[in-house]
């Protein structure tokens, strides 16, 4: 009987690949855009301006403060009575987007803090701008700290995509869900959906440990 | 008006919290004048050379450096720290960079000298300050002796018109005080402006035109460095001398 099931759930094989697919784009493309807007909300949050770094510490506690289901729910039914209409695919990539740039934003200011202010202050002492200290002489240093936890969040995210699939879109959840139909076997069509991610997020993974690694022998060599 | 110094403090005060840092500095270094600062721990030294950059912030009174007004809006303080060096105690070389890029950073980013040049002349400086075989060393590389000239070499690279040290030998292992104590007295014999925070007597004898002595915020004593080794006047400088004497 397993045997035929296999076989059935073969048959779907190209629907699956297009559900991994959606993940992988899904994740690939928030991934990208949350990276730089978390960057971009980090540097903020750090910078000198009160008002600004009060606004995206709020919206980032509120953020990770709310379940994921909730807030994609919020962007795809509550946006368009608003008169913004959105396709299921448009508002998942922006649920994902903000989602991922909260988390990386948090990570991306314990990297900024964690640069001692001394190496602020020689670089202020020698002229540099304000987004030249950044660039130059703090970024560098914070991605030291920044660099495992992002891989990190990277994993997160891939199978917090997942979620997406409330809202109708076809990723691999979903085409999970869609199998199961077919072939009443939900312990062998969700190991097989689990093992999809997985096998996406096992690099990651290792990367982020590789990067840890590293990073803490990098650590010891530079203290002064 | 009277003829304004390189660094002008007119009537400085500070505070941190409650704490009264500055006590009514007036104090005026001349260009090319060599002015060391000592006094006990805690007693502002940092505070009142880290004003001059605009590291710390004053409260009333005028600070003027290099003929501009710090505070004054009409200063462009980024631009005014370009001509104004700063040597830390802890050296804080950049980490991720090596000699040669911790030399170059600056004057490749502010003042847009290209590449090759400014890292010839990186290299030179390098030399200068006995350094030519750790161009391309990463400061974790380093000795303590040697990050420090590095430092004093990155300083130099934005060619400024004043130099500030702030303990620039205490974080040092003995045997290494003196290779960097020569870098400053070649510095100084070319004809910096400089204000020297340093318990070091042989270099203010050497090189100095005069000595600040500060307690509690406030400067007690200034004089010549003979004046002031041989014959201090007040009691808290007295008692100061005879304690870094006896090391
Ligand atoms: N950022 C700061 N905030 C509060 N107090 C400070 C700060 N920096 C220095 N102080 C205090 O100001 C006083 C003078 O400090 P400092 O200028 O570093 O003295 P010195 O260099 O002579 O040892 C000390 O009592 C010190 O504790
Ligand atoms: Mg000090």
């Amino acid at each position: 009987m397993i045997w035929q099931q296999l076989q059935s759930i073969a048959g779907s094989y190209p629907l699956a690949l297009r559900g991994l697919g959606m993940t992988v784009v899904l994740s690939l493309i928030s991934l990208v855009l949350g990276t730089l807007l978390g960057f971009g909300l980090g540097i903020l949050r750090t910078g000198g301006n009160r008002l600004i770094s009060g606004a995206i510490g709020a919206w980032v506690d509120l953020i990770r403060g709310t379940p994921f289901l909730v807030q994609i729910f919020l962007i795809f039914f509550i946006l368009p009575e608003l008169g913004i209409e959105l396709d299921a695919f448009t508002a998942g990539i922006i649920a994902l987007t903000n989602l991922a740039a909260c988390f990386i934003c948090e990570i991306v200011v314990a990297g900024i803090r964690s640069v001692p202010t001394g190496q602020v202050e020689a670089a202020l002492a020698s002229g540099l701008s304000r987004w030249q200290r950044m660039r130059q002489v703090v970024l560098p240093q914070a991605m030291r700290i920044v660099l495992p936890p992002l891989v990190g969040q990277y994993v997160l995210l891939i199978k917090d995509s997942s979620v997406v699939s409330a809202i109708g879109l076809t990723d691999l959840t979903r085409v999970g869900w869609l199998v199961v139909q077919r072939v009443p076997n939900g312990l062998l069509v969700f190991f097989l959906v689990g093992l999809g991610y997985f096998i996406v997020c096992y690099p990651l993974i290792m990367l982020a440990r590789r990067l840890e690694q590293r990073m803490g022998a990098a650590h010891g060599e530079v203290q002064l | 008006m009277t003829k304004t110094g390189m660094i002008e403090f007119r009537g400085v005060n500070k505070w941190f919290g409650t704490l009264n840092v500055l006590r009514d500095i007036t104090l005026s270094v001349e260009p090319r004048e060599v002015v060391v600062v000592c006094g006990p721990s805690g007693s502002g030294k940092s505070t009142l050379i880290r004003c001059i950059n605009g590291l710390e912030t004053i409260r009333d009174g005028d600070l003027t450096v290099d003929g501009q007004r710090l505070g004054d809006p009409a200063t462009n303080m980024t631009r005014l720290r370009t001509e104004i060096g700063f040597v830390f105690q802890s050296f804080n070389l950049y980490p991720h960079k090596t000699a040669l890029e911790n030399v170059t950073l600056a004057p490749i980013h502010v003042r847009k000298i290209p590449r090759a040049e400014a890292e010839e002349a990186g290299r030179e400086l390098l030399a200068k300050v006995g350094l030519a075989d750790k161009v391309n060393a990463y400061p974790a590389q380093l000795s303590g002796g040697q990050q420090q000239r590095v430092a004093i070499a990155r300083c130099l690279g934005m060619r400024p018109k004043i130099m500030l040290f702030d303990e620039p030998t205490s974080a040092l292992d003995p045997e290494m005080i003196s290779e960097v104590l020569d870098v400053m007295v070649a510095v100084a014999e070319e004809g910096m402006t400089m204000m020297v925070v340093t318990h070091e007597m042989g270099f203010a004898r050497k090189v100095a035109q005069r000595v600040v002595f500060m307690d509690a915020g406030a400067i007690v004593e200034s004089g010549t460095p003979d004046e002031f080794f041989s014959n201090p006047k007040t009691d808290r400088s007295r008692a100061f001398l005879s304690k870094i004497l006896r090391h």
